[in-house]
């Protein structure tokens, strides 16, 4: 009896091996088509879900660091773009207002002229008017005191003779 | 000494000489891997897993020795 | 933290419990009425459900034989025997005579008939098709894992549940387990092409855990402590495996490369046993680890048994709670090994297809040579 015994527990028993193989691979067939199937493409549907959020939430992620990113960008450039424009508009203003003070300055200077000018024809105009008015003046008192003496002509020539060595201012 | 007795006496022997061999197999294995884990305590527990397995493959071959004592003293 | 102590008190308690439940119809059934150890005869297979101590349950006998060719089929081994159609030897002192009448009854009173492996009085047997109690527990525990997969694989009918995270326990639990196979043992040791042997590795993963633990449970016993079980369960991993192989891989099998011609005539039967050879021992270590463990078991508890014939019942109340505290140490200890076996065979099964699946890639080759002596040893 012992060795009976002995021997099924260590000796493959033909006739389990048939019906285990039948059980195995019913049991394979089975949950390969009704469990297996829908478990892991359950599962492997979730993992990607999961996948897919992951790498949206990473896409966003970096969508709102690059906008960021940008809009420093921006505002950087607003920034330079201000300063240039102030910087331009001081550059302007300078500018400006040194033309306007050359301007101004100029129109000084030629006013300064033309005073001077001005000033200058009254001084001659004075001066010729002075002249005459001394020479109407010696010719009448020399009239007045050569009155026979002199004809007209000589009179002139006398005056004239004497205007020339008048000084000249 | 007749044979029954002899296949008693090697079964054994023999069981004790498995019992040594994987003695000192999973000791060979442990004590590394403790040691191992205990400078790298990040990756323990992946020495454990590994550890686990080789001892198992080692007790599947000590127990085919175990099996041949069985049949010894079964058979005998 | 009073709380805590309490409940951790009554955890060990219901522990405690839990191992007397367990152990209980161990300690009936390791010895039979004559007080007799019979520590293998109920680790082996048999012909019977044992309930002791409620008595036990013969199961159907059905005999495949030849001259005349037929299939008998009996309800149980006492009918087969009693319709004398089948007849049983007694082997005594050498010679074994066949038994009738008067000294069958005997012999089936005495439950030798259990044990006996009948013969047919007329013709000769082919095949022994009876259901023995391996197949039970190998039936029931293929049902179990089939409700428990069926049940969860109902979990992700709806396409909002397939995207939603795992509710309770029982999806939680057994998710975990698929992912662990899908994740520790099919990905990375068979490849990319994983897919296609993830069912056959997660059966078998589940078919050996669930058939692993039943062994721990009274009144049944473990299928894969059987060696025609594991065996069979060996075969359609080599059949899977096998059946899948790349061109590389039998190149390398029957025609080695970059060896002279004369070498490659004799590594290739090398490889072609070696390659038997590690599947037979994925068989063997599944059977030894599991078989080992209840004759263990058994055996700590006959220690009691044949205490008591050597020195008397004293001493053996004495050795009685030693007994019984190693068992329940080694039942502990068989819940890994049961996980650890599972995981071990799914293991080595991928690796086989890992194997099988190989490319021609000399880089490839130098890694996997690396590893596979290692694990399939």
């Amino acid at each position: 009896m012992d060795i009976i015994v002995a021997q099924s527990l260590l000796e493959p028993n033909a006739g389990l091996i048939f019906y285990k193989v039948i059980v195995f691979a019913l049991l394979l067939f089975v949950l390969g088509k009704y469990a297996w199937k829908p478990i892991v493409n359950a599962l492997s549907e979730r993992e990607e879900t999961i996948d897919a959020s992951l790498r949206k939430a990473e896409q966003a992620l970096e969508e709102a660091r690059q906008t960021g990113a940008k809009n420093e960008e921006a505002r950087r450039e607003a920034e330079e773009n201000a300063r240039r424009v102030l910087q331009d508009a001081r550059t302007a203003a300078e500018r400006v207002r040194a033309e306007e003070l050359e301007k101004t300055r100029a129109r000084i200077r030629q006013m300064q002229e033309q005073a001077q000018a001005e000033i200058e024809r009254e001084k001659e105009r004075a001066l010729e008017e002075l002249r005459d008015e001394v020479a109407g003046l010696a010719i009448r008192t020399a009239e007045q005191i050569l009155e026979e003496t002199l004809d007209a002509d000589r009179h002139r020539k006398m005056v004239d003779r004497f205007i020339e060595q008048l000084p000249r201012n | 000494m007749e044979p029954t007795a002899l296949a008693f006496l090697a079964a054994g022997i023999g069981a004790g000489l498995v019992a040594i061999g994987a003695g000192i197999g999973i000791g060979n294995l442990a004590g590394p891997a403790m040691e191992a884990s205990a400078r790298q305590p990040e990756v323990a527990g992946h020495i454990r897993l590994t550890m686990i397995i080789a001892a198992a493959l080692l007790e599947g071959v000590a127990l085919f020795g175990m099996i041949i004592c069985l049949l010894l003293t079964l058979k005998a | 933290m009073a709380l805590n102590a309490n409940i951790r008190y009554r955890q060990i308690v219901l522990l405690l419990a839990a191992g007397c439940v367990f152990l209980g119809p161990r300690l009936a059934h390791a010895a039979d009425e004559e007080g007799k150890l019979d520590a293998v005869a109920h680790t082996a297979d048999g012909v019977y459900l044992d309930f002791a101590p409620f008595g036990a349950v013969e199961l159907p006998r059905i005999f495949l034989r030849s001259d005349p060719w037929g299939l008998d089929v009996f309800p149980s081994t006492r009918s087969a025997l009693l319709s004398e159609r089948y007849v049983m030897e007694h082997k005594e002192d050498g010679h074994a005579e066949i038994l009738h009448g008067e000294a069958l009854r005997d012999a089936i009173d005495h439950h030798e008939h259990l044990y006996a492996k009948p013969k047919p009085a007329q013709g000769t047997l082919v095949l022994d098709l009876s259901i023995t109690r391996h197949l039970v527990f190998g039936v029931l525990a293929a049902l179990i894992v089939v409700a428990i997969f069926l049940g969860l694989a109902r979990r992700y009918r709806r396409p909002e549940d397939r995207v939603a995270a795992p509710r309770g326990i029982f999806q939680n639990m057994f998710e975990a387990l698929v992912i662990f196979v899908r994740d520790e043992i099919a990905k990375p040791c068979v490849g990319p092409r994983y897919r296609e042997f993830l069912p056959f590795l997660l059966t078998a993963f589940m078919f050996i855990l669930c058939a692993n633990l039943m062994g721990l449970a009274p009144y049944l016993g473990a299928a894969t402590s059987n060696v025609a079980v594991t065996f069979t369960l060996a075969a359609f991993t080599f059949v899977a495996g096998q059946r899948k192989g790349t061109k590389a891989y039998w190149t390398h099998l029957f025609w080695p490369p970059g060896v002279p011609l004369p070498v490659k005539f004799i590594l290739a039967p090398i490889e072609l046993v070696s390659l038997i050879a590690k599947h037979f021992a994925l068989a063997l270590r599944l059977f030894a680890n599991m078989m080992s463990g209840s004759l263990l078991i058994l055996s700590l508890i006959g220690i009691i048994f044949t205490i008591n014939v050597l020195f008397g019942s004293l001493a053996a109340a004495l050795v009685a709670p030693v007994g019984v505290a190693f068992t329940l140490f080694i039942t502990f200890i068989k819940i890994a090994v049961a996980f650890i076996h599972a995981f071990v065979f799914t293991l080595l099964s991928a690796i086989f297809f890992g194997m099988a699946l190989e490319e021609d890639e000399h880089h490839e080759e130098e890694t996997s040579a690396e590893e596979q002596p290692a694990l399939a040893g």
